[in-house]
């Protein structure tokens, strides 16, 4: 192999190295940017906290366990201490069930996780076919739903939608359960917390079954909106000329429109797709609580309204930062991934 | 149109789906289904008897625990339960309990006057292995005070020596602080135990998933007839009011708790269910500060008085379930007499009055207030502002302040305040619970007040503890007729209404008595397939 053929790779991986390091400056900066207006917002609760637990609240017992907290010592130390618990995992009890909140977290998360990701799988899958088959078929009126979606999504809260569900689906027509994440009349197997996963785990199909049902109407609630948006991305895309006499000439040189619109376009287009499900994420956890409401889910969106509704200092203080996490960690990896796509497509398209 | 299609072909995608699932995961036999289901806006906080004062932990733990003395389902009498017998001696001193024989803890452990001891020593000396450091054990200085020590006079007999005698203390011993635990939950789980209940009740407890349900089993050898109705129970936590009504419409529940009156229009006429109400142990009221220089006035107080129209709120607010409150604790309690009270609505009276003193109306009053509802206020801001109205007619100036429930708590308890809206449910069924909770100087420290008003009285204060050291009832009548002269008098605060306490059940859940505690009891719970009419109240 000759240093002519190496050097470009080498360059790439270079780039792609940079680009790491970019990231992950990025991500660290903003963690600690985010937990420190946690960090901010909580010291700037009306009430405090531990008196407003503590049941017989005479001001010794009050300073008493404010010192057994540490929440006497000074700001900076306490917010260096709080970022370092979050690091390590040591987060505390809740001020109201007296739980760890570690524990309480590794309940709710994946009940949340399942539902997100299925949310995210489905919305994703159907705004894409949508478009796609619209094109791949020539049946234009399969693009209207595309704009309903879109409006629907924007003026119609998720809520609303879940409740209207929920009447149709559930107390009118009886196809599907109102809500909660399994059938009580039985048990549910428990070993990672993911029920799907579970019941695999444990072959039982039944439970599998009850399940997915629970799943259902979750899902579509949670789906719709991302749908919306990645369909409406994908539309928009699709206008773009150069596109367009790329489907002209694949057309022309007898390519399927499967092989055209499946394969083709769909890679030039997932770049963009993929970012809107990165910046989506925010969003889509804020949804996932609404949903969550509405459908009895036990997940982190139930767990983390209670702890601010509770002033529950920890559940706020971890659980918040930890969702930050989370949507930091989807949007820098839908960006590695996007640019990844990108540059492939660069590749591509420079030769 | 093309619109419509859409969501014709949405819906049929839907419909295929379910279609292809339709299995029901039903455990229906031809008796009726082997679990009962109900479900509640919150989940329980902890099961620890002696440590919890919200509703759902105590009505989760009453299908688990029980006491030595219980009331009578649907009624404020006591009876005996673990205990077979009781004597309380002449001079109110001593309180003697004999264990009923052959009965065990759900862990196995027998119940003995040692074992029945741990519920009591735990809560009373601070030095014991399970009196939790995180634990407020309030209820024991409240409640069982007077208590001095405990007494296992041989196996099955247990004594309490009192410091003084508690008229209070009989049904004290009936509410759920003196439920009994099993010393054996301690040994096995410790601190834990607040989440791994063990009793002696007609269920046991068989897991807890945070924020969803607790689910409990028969307890195949529970000591007394009739045994739990189901062989599974299952208490689900549905905050939202509509997801929780969705599934009783759509039949996956039994029953329901924690409704708004508004929202039971509909089920009203629906034959599936049974909605079942009656007045509960509570009281919502207006309190004057005594700590605001404006409202120490009692003629302003009298004016407010006689400007709220109450009866409207009960017909506006509480959509008719629930009552006007009389006096200062529900009339069926002993020395509340049973007619309409001092306070009349008298809106011309209290206009003249007000016209008298131009001066209380030259800038608003306050009126603090809040967002959750509770059983005596289901609405607090539309009560704020059905109370506006009416001074506002008077020809006062009104400021509503709203806060969240526990905020509001928070500063009511520091009298931090004008006016404000808050209420009372009783933990025991003594008027002690309700007069020296609103009036007793001892109630009044900054922080932890009940006594909101900061009311202090020592000629009040004397006739309270007075009758709380007397047995006798009529005399105990006569100490309590005078303590609401006073009340009458003074005006610390308003009482305006009484709200009832709603369940509403598939109309084939037999053998349901709504306690007058508030407390749900599931135990003798069955499922009735014969075609009964519904029992409701």
């Amino acid at each position: 192999m000759s240093d002519a053929v190496q050097e470009p790779a080498q360059a790439v991986k270079q780039s792609r190295a940079r680009l790491l390091l970019v990231e992950i400056r990025r991500f660290v900066l903003i963690f600690l940017a985010a937990s420190f207006f946690l960090f901010l917002a909580l010291e700037s609760m009306p009430e405090d906290p531990v008196s407003l637990r503590v049941k017989n609240p005479d001001p010794e017992r009050i300073a008493e366990i404010r010192d057994s907290l540490g929440l006497n010592d000074p700001w900076l130390t306490r917010y260096v201490r709080g970022v370092g618990d979050f690091l390590t995992l040591d987060w505390g009890e809740s001020l109201i069930s007296g739980r760890p909140v570690a524990g309480e977290v590794a309940r709710y998360l994946p009940a949340t996780l399942e539902l997100a990701v299925l949310g995210i799988l489905f919305g994703v899958s159907f705004g894409l076919a949508l478009v796609l088959s619209a094109h791949a078929t020539g049946w234009t009126w399969l693009l209207q739903p595309v704009r309903g979606m879109g409006a629907l999504g924007l003026t119609v809260p998720i809520f609303w939608i879940g409740i209207l569900f929920v009447l149709v689906f559930s107390v009118q027509l009886g196809w599907l359960p109102v809500g909660g994440r399994f059938d009580f009349a039985y048990e549910a197997p428990r070993i990672t917390g993911f029920l799907l996963l579970d019941s695999l785990l444990v072959w039982d199909l039944h439970a599998f079954w009850i399940a997915c049902r629970h799943l259902v109407l979750p899902v579509l609630t949670l789906g719709l909106y991302p749908a919306a948006v990645v369909a409406g991305t994908l539309e928009a895309r699709l206008g773009e000329s150069f596109l367009e006499r790329l489907v002209t000439a694949l057309k022309s040189r007898g390519f399927s429109p499967a092989r055209v619109w499946g394969r083709h376009v769909l890679r030039l287009v997932s770049g963009p797709v993929v970012t809107v499900i990165g910046t989506q994420a925010g969003a889509l956890l804020g949804g996932a609580v609404l949903t969550e409401t509405v459908y009895s889910w036990p997940g982190m969106g139930r767990f983390l309204v209670d702890g601010v509704l509770n002033r529950d200092l920890f559940v706020i203080q971890h659980g918040l930062l930890l969702v930050v996490v989370l949507a930091l960690c989807i949007v820098t990896v839908s960006d590695l991934i996007a640019t990844r796509l990108d540059h492939q497509l660069q590749n591509r398209e420079d030769s | 149109m093309r619109f419509l299609s859409f969501f014709g072909l949405f819906f049929t995608g839907a419909l295929l789906l379910s279609t292809g699932c339709s299995r029901q995961t039903d455990t229906t036999t031809s008796e009726g289904p082997a679990t009962f289901i109900f479900a509640r806006g919150a989940d329980a906080q902890k099961l620890d008897p002696a440590d919890v004062d919200d509703g759902e932990s105590v009505n989760t733990m009453a299908q688990i625990f029980e006491g030595l003395i219980g009331f009578k389902p649907g009624s404020l009498e006591v009876e005996p339960r673990l205990a077979k017998s009781y004597v309380i001696s002449d001079d109110g001193l001593s309180y003697t309990f004999v264990l009923r024989e052959g009965v065990r803890f759900h862990d196995g452990t027998p119940l003995t006057a040692e074992s029945a001891r741990f519920s009591f020593d735990r809560q009373m000396d601070p030095d014991h292995p399970a009196h939790f450091p995180g634990a407020s054990f309030q209820y024991w200085q409240n409640l069982y005070s007077d208590i001095e020590r405990l007494e296992s006079v041989d196996e099955m007999t247990l004594r309490f020596h009192l410091s003084r005698p508690n008229a209070g203390l009989l049904t004290a011993f009936a509410s759920f602080p003196a439920w009994l635990v099993s010393p054996g939950g301690f040994e096995e789980y410790g601190d834990q135990m607040v989440f791994h209940p063990v009793g002696t009740g007609p269920y046991r407890f068989v897991s807890w998933r945070p924020n969803e349900a607790i689910i409990f089993e028969a307890n195949p050898d529970y000591w007394r007839e009739p045994a739990a109705g189901f062989d599974r129970m299952v208490m689900r936590s549905i905050p939202l009011n509509s997801s929780r009504l969705s599934e009783l419409l759509a039949g996956n529940i039994h029953g329901l708790d924690g409704i708004q009156p508004s929202e039971l229009a509909d089920l009203e006429s629906d034959t599936r269910f049974q909605i079942l109400h009656a007045p509960g142990m509570n009281v919502g009221y207006l309190a004057f500060s005594e700590l605001s220089d404006r409202v120490k006035d009692p003629d302003l107080r009298r004016a407010i008085a006689m400007a709220i129209d109450r009866a409207n709120i009960v017909r506006l607010a509480l959509d008719n379930f629930g009552s006007v409150a009389a006096y200062p604790a529900p009339a069926s309690f002993l020395g509340i007499p049973d007619d309409d009270g001092p306070i009349n609505h008298d809106p011309s009276a209290a206009k003249a009055l007000v016209e008298a003193h131009p001066e209380w109306t030259e800038s608003p009053l306050t009126l603090a207030t809040f967002g959750q509802p509770r059983m005596y206020f289901p609405d607090p801001q539309r009560i704020a502002s059905l109370i506006r109205n009416d001074l506002e007619k008077a020809g006062f100036k009104v400021e509503i302040i709203n806060r969240e429930f526990k905020s509001h708590l928070h500063t009511t308890r520091k009298g931090d305040f004008e006016m404000a809206l808050l209420g009372w449910i009783a933990d025991t069924p003594d008027p002690d619970n309700f007069l020296s909770t609103f009036f007793h100087s001892r109630a009044a420290v900054p922080g932890s007040a009940t006594n909101i008003s900061f009311y202090r009285n020592p000629e009040m204060d004397q006739l309270l503890d007075a009758a709380l050291a007397v047995s006798n009832r009529a005399e105990r009548e006569a100490l309590y007729a005078r303590v609401l002269e006073l009340w009458a008098r003074d005006l610390p605060l308003v009482p305006l209404v009484q709200g009832d306490q709603i369940t509403v059940l598939d109309r084939n859940i037999g053998g349901y008595a709504l306690s007058p505690t508030g407390n749900h009891f599931f135990g003798p719970v069955y499922w009735n397939s014969g075609d009964m009419p519904a029992n409701a109240q």
